[in-house]
């Protein structure tokens, strides 16, 4: 048997996330003492196909079919149920994003394997098989006993750590015959987001509010963004102004983000705001009004003039990167 | 070309979620019910595209997997402007048993368009849109932010990590769809609630079915530890702090 | 006897072609709605006798205004001589109402002096329409017809004046030179005769025939120009004050039809089955002309187009769409094209078009504030918020149409029975560390105890941060004051203001009525509130709905027991902070209620400063009307920060609030132009607190 995790490649590269998924899956081959399988869709490199090796991987496998150029649900289900019945797969790992929990939910039917999205921990235990996972959207967490022989499992994002392990992985090429008729997909039209660093996929954020006062001083949080490696994101009056762009809106009408770390500056903490980030994993606010609603949701806080308080920041943050 | 919405029937976003029997269940005493938001902006999006003529929508119906208490949650469904309801009477077990029923209601009354959302407020699942299209063995399309009906013909836009793709799949098919399905959900009208009394709801027994998922314990998040200020004559430690105690720069 | 003949003949087409012009209008009245019952009376002659003859409201601008009462004043005595025309002229005589004797001669001299009076009035209108800039004679409403129809009526009016004055000269000039007897006396004209040396006494005569024709012929053709023109309130503008609204501005008329839909709705039994045989077809609220209540109609022909309801319109002012005046003009306009239309093929006819949209767009209609300042202004009290309310019913009621943050609002107040997404249980927060127990009336009743008043603390007192601070500042003070009282706790719930104000009135119904079932369950008498929303719906709309309680406003309460000395306020704290104050819209305009909150201001400052526009000219702050839960509509300013320059310009150091929008809108202004460090903006309840040292 094994456990078999969905590694999606963007244009053949892995991200980050890619590999926290790894370790993820490894730690849970661990758990029941079996190897851990990736399958990647699409021309990869072998050089990045090695990269999940470091993270625990026995054997990664490379799929190309002239099929699986285009998501289509129907194809991929078809090419993993394959994969896991030809890996004897127990386990199935998906990450939960967008393409994870297009495939995973009709995997599931297609192998009658019970499915729990959105897990965050590793499996509480394993006999019966309970996973841990966020409900009511966060208001509380739920302990789900999974019953079928095979599971399938897709990780919330931003809830696993890198762990590096030693490299043993071997890396295979796999041709498989899918049925053409499942293929039901056809693209229009490809809509890429351009180059910078994507809000929802930045581990860091800087964010800034109307409390900046002026479109005129955000330099100092941008350079507090580019030292950190952040995105840079804004509160809702403020891209209403047109101060920031429409596309740095966080909050409950604009992005919803989950980052490690996300800084709001002269941001009050209205309701509407918290909505988008309260999901991060920690938030720092600074603000100079001491009873601002966001020094509830944050965990670290600074009442003071953020004009003062960025460019201490910023220093110190580069010296810090030295 | 006929659509149905697939509709379920959350707390109120407000509610202070409490457990009862041993925190396996949520007590439901007092909890103001109300459709799942992602469900309602779908619903609305299968209206606006059935006000506009060129589409070829003839009608919308929701679907529900639930109990009486949810009658109230179908017949705002109605009063928003869908023409009938389908209701299968069972509780409402995991996804898999959901779009096992619901699967079993489409290949008897055939829907051309099947809209769910991508989540539901209470159990996060983001599972019963593509599972009720593999039990059907039709294509599904998931993140859909856009559906639109050009000549005839359905146009979906996708999103994907990174961007977005525009699609087109045959009918029948599933889409999940997500925010921005449509601006904001529509209302019910006073017109609309007293034309809903007279529409009908179908009642359904369940198929006998099992499923595969049980949730055997419900915990309620730790409190989140007070803010931790720092002194603003020296930022520094912020940087410090992030840095050796949060680790997260 | 020719003469007779003629002036017969030609009265006889005069009243012909008013006959039918009366005829068409009533045609159109019958196409509107019936619902507006025309009861106490006396109290509508003291109103007309005040507004309509004493011209109290034209005087809201002393100038203008006194240039109008002489002008409407000259009119009503010249009335007197035009009614003996007519008689003289059936009959052959020569002023045969001068047998009345003494009465006859005050007549006769106060119209010739009017006669002047009202001449130089009119130049002086003239003068300022043709070469003046006047902002409110200006609109995207004010066609070019709408000008010409102003000067060619003044032009009547002014002919006439003229023709008076001829008359008045040359029957004097007449009977002076040939020694006979003249009836009446003319002060001015008689002085003016007198300077027209060598003209001769045939030539006076024809001077007076010449004018008596004149005048008389003006007024019939001017009496049939009016129903077509601006002028109609000639007419009308007495009886549309007679028929003024009597309720306070802050009431909207509760709608019937819905009610009875409401109650079908909250009996579960009755909640799912099919509508009984007689529900009501009619549409709710008003798309078409048709739809309004005849008294709509009424207050849009009598409406003069002056424009001062939309000089004083905070969305107008602001460069947003709305104007109070088009709305009126709109529905008139309309009219005059839809009633022939229905006279012909029927009430239910369709012309494809319609008041709304066609006319009155939605941009304009959800821009309004609900302020009433175009109510409080209109010289003869049309209601222009009603007509703009029951337009917005029908976008919600019939259409489901609302601004998106609207529609939000709805359910939340439906589903968590507050305008904001927070939970019922978190309404008690604000007493949280407040030092004392703040009473909870579920705790008191299971006790078997009853307090003497309900404290009525309000969604915004519960759940904004910076309102919560004035919950606790007055239930501080009721504690201080040892009064008997309890809060409701996690069982308050939106009492519905915004929904109704908003136009879904089947919303406000369900909350009324459950709250009025609650406070009834309660045995509830006597209601505190903080909130001028909340007090005008319970004061104002719930006794519609079978809820009749004893409302008393907290700034009322606090001058009150300021007054009769347990609250024992000196001006020591705050003498030498500046205060001015802003009357909320719902407290001042919407109820009347100014003088107490500056009684208590008094009270604790010495240096309290009004703004320019205070009191019933008070500029609202923005909020009302469900703007508070909306994106402004398009326009040149924000009407905050209008309302926080009022402020700033009384160089106060305070501004002195009564109203949870209110203060957040003067707070934002505050921010808005960096002063919030140096300008407190606090509430009455929190100033009161202060001085007591709580």
């Amino acid at each position: 048997m094994s456990v078999l995790v969905y590694t999606q490649n963007w244009e053949g590269k892995f991200k980050k996330s890619t590999f926290e998924l790894v370790s993820y899956a490894s730690k849970v081959a661990q758990m029941l003492n079996t190897n851990l399988v990736c399958i990647t869709i699409g021309p990869v490199t072998e050089e990045e196909l090695r990269k999940p090796g470091k993270y625990g991987a026995d054997k990664i496998i490379r799929l190309e079919s002239p099929l699986s150029s285009v998501l289509d649900n129907q194809v991929y289900t078809d090419i993993i149920a394959q994969v896991a019945m030809k890996e004897n797969a127990k386990i199935i790992v998906f990450s939960n994003n967008n393409e994870g929990r297009a495939v995973a939910p009709r995997l599931s039917v297609r192998l009658r394997a019970g499915m729990a999205s959105g897990v965050s921990k590793l499996p509480l235990s394993l006999e019966p098989f309970t996973v841990y996972k966020k409900s009511y959207s966060g208001n509380a967490f739920a302990h789900l006993v999974i019953n079928t022989d095979i599971k399938i499992l897709t990780l919330a994002q931003n809830s696993f750590e890198l762990i590096e392990t030693s490299d043993n992985a071997v890396t295979e090429t796999l041709e498989l015959v899918v049925d053409e008729a499942l293929q039901k997909t056809t693209v229009r039209e490809v809509q890429k987001q351009t180059g910078k660093l994507l809000i929802t996929d930045a581990e860091v954020v800087v964010s800034g509010g109307r409390g900046m006062k002026s479109p005129d001083n955000w330099g100092p949080l941008v350079e507090l963004a580019d030292v950190l490696g952040a995105a840079t994101a804004c509160s809702r009056p403020v891209s209403d102004e047109g101060w920031r762009p429409s596309e740095e809106h966080t909050g409950q009408t604009g992005k919803v983000i989950s980052p490690n770390l996300y800084i709001a500056v002269g941001i009050s903490g209205a309701t509407q705001h918290l909505a988008g980030v309260s999901s991060s994993k920690y938030i720092v606010a600074i603000n100079t009004d001491k009873d601002a609603p966001i020094f509830e949701a944050a965990q670290y806080g600074i009442v003071g003039d953020a004009l003062k308080v960025l460019p201490e920041l910023v220093e110190a943050a580069k010296e810090l990167k030295k | 070309m006929k659509i149905l919405v697939c509709i379920s029937n959350v707390p109120d976003t407000t509610t202070k979620v409490k457990f009862i029997d041993g925190d396996t269940r949520l007590d439901t005493a007092g909890v103001q019910w109300i459709i799942n938001p992602w469900d309602e902006l779908s619903l609305t999006r299968a209206l606006e595209l059935k006000d506009d003529a060129s589409s070829g929508i003839t009608s919308v119906t929701v679907a529900h997997v639930g109990t009486a208490i949810s009658e109230p949650t179908i017949r705002k469904a109605l009063a928003i402007g869908a023409d009938e309801g389908i209701r299968i009477n069972a509780e409402p077990g995991d996804a898999w048993y959901v779009a096992y029923q619901l699967a079993e209601i489409i290949r008897k009354e055939q829907f051309d368009i099947i809209l769910c959302g991508i989540e539901s407020s209470d159990h996060n699942g983001s599972m019963t849109g593509g599972m009720i299209a593999e039990f059907l063995g039709i294509p599904s399309v998931s993140a859909v932010s856009s559906i639109k009906i050009e000549n005839g013909s359905p146009v979906l836009t996708r999103e994907i990590d990174g961007g977005r793709e525009i699609v087109s799949v045959p009918v029948p098919f599933v889409a999940v769809v997500q925010k921005g399905i449509a601006k904001e959900p529509r209302i019910a009208s006073m017109r609309g609630i007293m034309t809903a009394r007279t529409k009908p709801v179908r009642l359904y027994e369940p198929e006998a079915a099992e499923g595969l998922t049980r949730t055997v314990l419900f915990e309620k998040p730790a409190p989140r530890a007070a803010c931790r200020f720092i002194d603003p004559e020296n930022p520094r430690q912020l940087i410090e702090l992030l840095q050796n105690e949060a680790k997260v720069i | 006897m020719s003469g007779q003949i003629v002036f017969a003949l030609t009265l006889l087409v005069t009243l012909g072609v008013f006959a039918y012009t009366v005829y068409r209008l009533s045609r159109f009245f019958s196409f509107t709605r019936p619902g507006f019952p025309v009861k106490h009376i006396s109290r509508r002659i003291g109103l007309m006798l005040e507004v309509a003859f004493g011209q109290t409201k034209i005087f809201r601008r002393p100038l203008v205004g006194l240039a109008h009462a002489l002008v409407f004043w000259g009119f009503c005595i010249i009335l007197f001589g035009s009614i003996e025309m007519v008689i003289d002229g059936l009959a052959g005589t020569d002023k045969i109402l001068s047998a009345l004797g003494g009465f006859y001669r005050f007549m006769m001299a106060a119209g010739d002096i009017f006669a002047y009076i009202v001449a130089a009035a009119i130049i002086i209108f003239l003068f300022r329409r043709l070469f003046i800039h006047i902002r409110r004679f200006e609109g995207i409403e004010m066609k070019k017809i709408s000008h010409i129809d102003a000067i060619v009526a003044l032009s009547l009016i002014l002919i006439l004046m003229l023709s008076l004055i001829g008359m008045n000269t040359g029957y004097y000039g007449y009977k002076m030179l040939t020694g006979q007897v003249s009836h009446g006396v003319y002060p001015i004209s008689s002085l003016v005769a007198g300077l027209l040396t060598g003209i001769s006494p045939d030539a006076l005569h024809t001077l007076y025939d010449i004018s008596w024709w004149t005048h008389i012929l003006t007024i019939f053709v001017f009496a049939n120009i009016l129903p077509y023109s601006k002028h109609f309130h000639v007419f009308l503008s007495v009886p549309n004050v007679f028929l003024s609204r009597l309720e306070p501005l802050g009431k909207l008329i509760n709608m019937q039809n819905v009610t009875r839909e409401v109650k079908l709705m909250m009996n579960p039994d009755t909640a799912f089955a099919p509508a009984p045989a007689d529900a009501p077809v009619e549409r709710f609220g008003v798309r078409d002309a048709e739809d309004v209540v005849w008294k709509t109609y009424f207050d849009s022909l009598s409406c003069t187009q002056c424009g001062r309801c939309t000089s004083v319109c905070p969305a107008n002012i602001t460069g947003k769409r709305l104007s109070p005046r088009k709305v009126m003009m709109d529905l008139r306009a309309r009219m005059k094209e839809k009633g022939p239309l229905m006279i012909k093929n029927g009430r239910e006819y369709s012309d494809n078009k319609s008041l709304l949209r066609d006319y009155i767009t939605e941009e304009e209609l959800w821009a309004c504030t609900t302020c009433n300042a175009c109510a409080m202004e209109c010289p003869i009290n049309i209601n222009h918020p009603s007509l703009i309310v029951d337009m917005r019913r029908y976008l919600v009621m019939e259409e489901g149409s609302a601004p998106g943050e609207l529609k939000s609002v709805f359910s939340n107040i439906e589903n968590n029975g507050a305008p904001w997404q927070y939970s019922s249980e978190d309404r008690l927060l604000w007493a949280r560390d407040i030092g004392f127990t703040v009473p909870v009336m579920s705790d008191l009743s299971s006790r078997g105890e009853k307090p003497e008043y309900l404290y009525w603390v309000g969604c915004a007192g519960a759940f904004d941060d910076r309102y919560k601070k004035v919950a606790r500042a007055f239930a501080t003070i009721l504690d201080h004051l040892s009064i008997s009282y309890a809060v409701l706790g996690k069982e308050e719930t939106c009492t519905g203001d915004p929904a109704r104000r908003a136009g879904n009135e089947m919303l406000f119904q369900m909350q009324a009525l459950q709250v009025i079932e609650l406070l009834n369950s309660y045995g509830i008498k006597k209601i505190i509130t903080t909130c001028p929303h909340c007090y005008n719906v319970f004061r104002n709309e719930y006794p519609d709905l079978g809820g009749s309680f004893e409302v008393i406003n907290y700034v009322q309460f606090l001058e009150h027991h300021a007054k009769e000395g347990s609250l024992k306020l000196t001006p020591e704290a705050l003498k030498d902070t500046g205060m001015t104050y802003h009357d909320p819209c719902y407290l001042g305009r919407a109820n009347e209620i100014y003088d107490e909150p500056r009684t208590l201001l008094r009270r604790v400052t010495g240096t309290f400063v009004e703004m320019d526009r205070n009191r019933s000219f008070a500029l609202c702050c923005g909020a009302g009307g469900a703007q508070m839960f909306k994106e402004a509509e398009k326009g040149d300013r924000e009407v905050f920060i209008e309302r926080t320059e009022d402020a700033l310009a009384t160089d106060t150091g305070v501004i002195a609030t009564a109203c949870p929008f209110c203060m957040t809108m003067l707070t934002d202004g505050l921010k808005y132009k960096n002063r919030e460090e140096s300008i407190k903006n606090l509430d009455i309840a929190e100033i009161v607190a202060l001085s007591l040292d709580l």
